[in-house]
């Protein structure tokens, strides 16, 4: 099945064994969007990664700046303006609502109701919108560097954010109207693409896949990275772990992460939003492991430096290169259709997957 | 009711069917790019160009091309600015670490070029183009007072 | 003794005005046969045409899009459009294709979508073919209309193919039986199958009203048999890319393409006839009436198809067979005892 198909995310290759039409064996080929991003790491300056970032889970981008600035803010021991800390929450924040309205849209294509995935891609404008005015780049944003953000955000991102902000509930109502209400979504979700909570600890799944399979995990509250543990936000979790609690966990949390961002624009302080740090970077040896929760799972990166201005290595924890491995796990004996929606369900990137 | 989610959902797509279309009729209209907007060819302007090579340097791909000269007085002059536009990031780095400001973004995305070799912009060239009277490398504060126009 | 009205009038001045050219009564005849043919046929292709138009922008307007508006004045010329593009394309029949079956499928499919017009009563007496086994050869025509999908998927030599026409053959006979005894509920009631009968029982009372039950059965079903969504998992495009039609390019997909709107019509058509009163209205001319409650239903069908998600195969299964099939039965069990109770009190 693939990689020239409507519904893989991306390049994938799925090799189906069936028997009739039910899976026995599903193994996914991966590799088609291969670029070679950790090696080009080698031979690029600290700075000049922060755009390959970007590009690795291309819709989560600001997630994906602050998981690396922030791993050698810890490499370096650097410090990071208030303002500039609730500026990357609102932004880590408003991404992970703009890549779970790509996922509620990608479940409802892949099962048929195209008009949901227009209203998902609508809102999502949006958010783009939002990016637009703080930055300048819809997709790929390179805004988060090491030391804090950019620059400051113009005065009506604050004005345009709280106006989402009040919009979001209806939009939010909406989808669930015309998706989590349906009865034949109901049917197709609910039962297929089980994985228990102890399996999915023992194959490595991280992020809301993992959630719901009941497993309270999530690294904004066990290991608050920044300033996280000043929120207060739910950690939705599902019980049976089947495709329609990866479903409802992803919307919950938009408007968990609906909340935080509330919070953070009451809080947020006035003030800098970089501190100075050397043109030149130059780390000490060492290397350094930090991980964050992107909107797929644990995004982790580990960074081994040499002392010179270029890292030795820097390897990328993807949470979807991760959570792709079990996928042969959760379609044994289910049917052709079921292998659609569960791909959906886990969410998977294929820049992130083959880096 | 069983079936009561299903026509909820008709019942949207009904209101929706009435309701305001958000098509944008592109390209008699436009979406309006915001003033961060990084897109387009980079834009030079060679009289505040110092011709330090930053941006060259700055640039994770290698995306600048940029030669020099040094004339007597041991200043140095731009003597040629090739931006590979086909390989840019849109990272604005090199933008950012300018200290005279001299590129910019020209936000012109309606840019398509039927060969590759045509996404190599000469900017020294066009900028020249635009103010044939500046003088390359003079200092930006006195531009004004140089030509009069930039 | 039935007025003469709308088109039977223009028909009976034909007849008028042929009979002084022409020296004989049967040639009269004859040339009255070769213009209902064309008529026919022009309704089949323009219905197919003006379909695929509506559907797009029917579609788009509930995205809150505006669909196609650029070939044309609102974009009415992009079927044209279309057509001219696939009958450019390039004609490619797979490696291994069973020759005959593959090339014969697209057009078998169109025969019976086409077959089933003559039946449909526009107007007054305007029927091509007023057969007493009216909807008894309608059920009968489009049945047929099984087999070429498993001929496409069978000799297309291509995995998506064969899943995809094994899967049609399932769901088009399944939904055949709720389909037939839906319509077997009003055919109790007005005691014929005769097409103008069942209209002419509707002066009255429209029969969606005496048979509720019935009627969303036929809907259902009707999607079903025309391969809609949200039961289109024949084409369902994001799982087996096109189904049986995979393997098909330029103007065979377009025949494929033209069959399936060619039905959604006749589906409607067939509601309206049945349940919606056919041609029968006030102050308009009947065949008026008759287009406007066609445009209707298929407004209707247009409307599920971009709501909602599909349901799996077995799920689609089961639901035919275990909640469809049993509700239609209820419903002829019922119709029977209400029969039986009208007339046994009067």
């Amino acid at each position: 099945m693939g990689p020239q198909h409507p519904s893989t995310h991306g390049v994938l290759q799925v090799v189906l064994e069936l028997d009739g039409e039910r899976v026995v064996k599903a193994i996914p080929q991966m590799g088609y969007l291969h670029r070679g991003i950790e090696k080009l790491a080698e031979s690029r300056t600290y700075t000049q990664f922060i755009p390959y970032t970007d590009r690795l889970d291309y819709v989560s981008s600001m997630g994906n700046n602050l998981g690396y600035c922030q791993t050698i803010e810890k490499l370096m021991a650097i410090s990071v303006p208030e303002r500039a800390e609730y500026l990357r929450v609102i932004m880590t924040e408003l991404n992970r609502i703009a890549s779970h309205l790509i996922f509620m849209s990608s479940v409802a294509i892949d099962l048929g109701a195209t008009t949901g995935m227009m209203f998902g891609f609508r809102d999502r404008e949006r958010i783009l919108d939002l990016f637009d005015m703080a930055c300048g780049a819809r997709l790929t944003y390179s805004y988060i560097r090491f030391g804090g953000v950019r620059e400051d955000v113009p005065a009506e991102f604050i004005e345009a954010t709280r106006q989402f902000l009040a919009d979001f509930p209806a939009m939010l109502t909406e989808h669930h109207t015309l998706l989590s209400g349906n009865e034949i979504l109901h049917h197709r979700l609910k039962g297929s693409g089980i994985i228990s909570g102890q399996r999915a600890v023992e194959t490595g799944l991280t992020g809301p896949t993992l959630r719901a399979s009941g497993v309270d995990y999530d690294i904004r509250k066990i290991e608050p990275y920044g300033i996280y543990d000043r929120f207060s936000f739910c950690v939705p979790l599902g019980t049976v772990g089947d495709n329609w609690d990866r479903y409802m966990v992803r919307m919950e949390e938009m408007q968990q992460s609906a909340d935080i961002i509330a919070q953070a624009l009451d809080q947020l302080p006035p003030g800098p939003v970089m501190t100075k740090i050397p043109k030149v970077l130059k780390p000490l040896p060492g290397d350094v492991y930090h991980r964050i929760e992107n909107p797929r799972g644990e995004l982790g990166y580990y960074v081994v430096s040499d002392g010179s201005t270029k890292p030795y290595r820097i390897h990328v924890r993807r949470p979807s290169f991760i959570n792709l491995q079990a996928l042969n796990e959760i379609c044994q004996g289910s049917l052709i259709a079921d292998v659609v929606a569960i791909l959906a369900t886990l969410d998977p990137l294929m820049g992130e997957v083959d880096c | 009711m069983q079936g009561k989610g299903l026509l909820a959902g008709m019942r949207i797509t009904l209101n929706r069917l009435f309701g305001k279309k958000i098509t944008v009729h592109y390209p008699e209209e436009k979406i309006p790019m915001s003033p961060r907007f990084r897109g387009g060819e980079l834009d030079l302007a060679h009289n505040k160009c110092i011709a330090c090579g930053l941006c060259a340097m700055a640039c994770p791909n290698q995306v600048i091309e940029l030669t020099t000269r040094t004339d007597e007085h041991k200043k140095r002059h731009l003597t040629s600015y090739i931006y590979h536009s086909g390989r840019c990031l849109y990272c604005n780095y090199c933008i950012e670490v300018c200290p005279t400001d001299a590129i910019c973004w020209d936000k012109n995305y309606e840019n398509s070029r039927y060969f590759r070799h045509q996404l190599d912009v000469d900017c020294l060239a066009i900028s020249r183009g635009k103010s044939p009277n500046a003088v390359v490398g003079t200092n930006p504060d006195d531009t004004d007072k140089e030509e009069g126009t930039t | 003794m039935q007025e003469v009205t709308g088109l039977f009038m223009v028909a009976t001045m034909l007849r008028n005005i042929l009979g002084k050219y022409l020296p004989n009564p049967q040639w009269v005849d004859i040339v009255i046969t070769l213009i209902n043919i064309g008529a026919i046929f022009t309704v089949i292709s323009l219905s197919a045409v003006i379909l695929v138009y509506a559907e797009r922008k029917v579609s788009a307007y509930m995205q809150m899009r505006i669909g196609p508006n650029r070939v044309g004045p609102w974009g009415i010329l992009q079927t044209v459009a279309d057509m001219i593009k696939l009958m450019s394309k390039e004609d490619i029949m797979p490696v291994g294709a069973d020759r005959w079956l593959w090339i014969l499928a697209p057009v078998l499919l169109f025969i019976p979508s086409a077959a089933v017009y003559v039946v449909f009563p526009f107007d007054n007496q305007a029927i091509f073919a007023d057969l007493n086994i009216g909807i008894f050869y309608f059920i009968a025509v489009s049945s047929q209309a099984t087999l070429p999908f498993l001929m496409a998927g069978w000799a297309s030599n291509s995995k998506y193919a064969l899943i995809g026409g094994m899967r049609t053959v399932a769901q088009m006979l399944s939904y055949e039986i709720p389909l037939v005894f839906s319509i077997l509920g009003v055919v109790m009631i007005v005691g014929s199958m005769r097409m103008s009968d069942i209209v002419a029982a509707q002066q009255q009372v429209w029969f969606i009203v005496v048979q509720p039950l019935a009627f969303i059965i036929f809907l259902i079903a009707a999607t079903a048999e025309t391969n809609r969504a949200p039961f289109d998992l024949v084409e369902s495009e994001s799982e087996l890319v096109a189904g049986p039609f995979t393997e098909y390019s330029g103007m065979r997909w377009a025949l494929f393409f033209l069959a399936e709107y060619a039905n959604l019509f006749a589906a409607s058509a067939i509601a309206v006839t049945l349940f919606l009163g056919g041609w029968n209205g006030p102050w308009l001319p009947g065949w008026l009436w008759f287009l406007l409650k066609t445009a209707l239903m298929i407004f209707v069908f247009m409307w599920l198809r971009w709501t909602f998600p599909r349901p799996r195969v077995d799920q689609l299964m089961a639901f035919g067979w275990k909640i469809l099939l049993p509700l239609s039965l209820v419903n002829v069990v019922l119709t029977g005892i209400g029969i039986y109770t009208v007339k046994y009190f009067s």
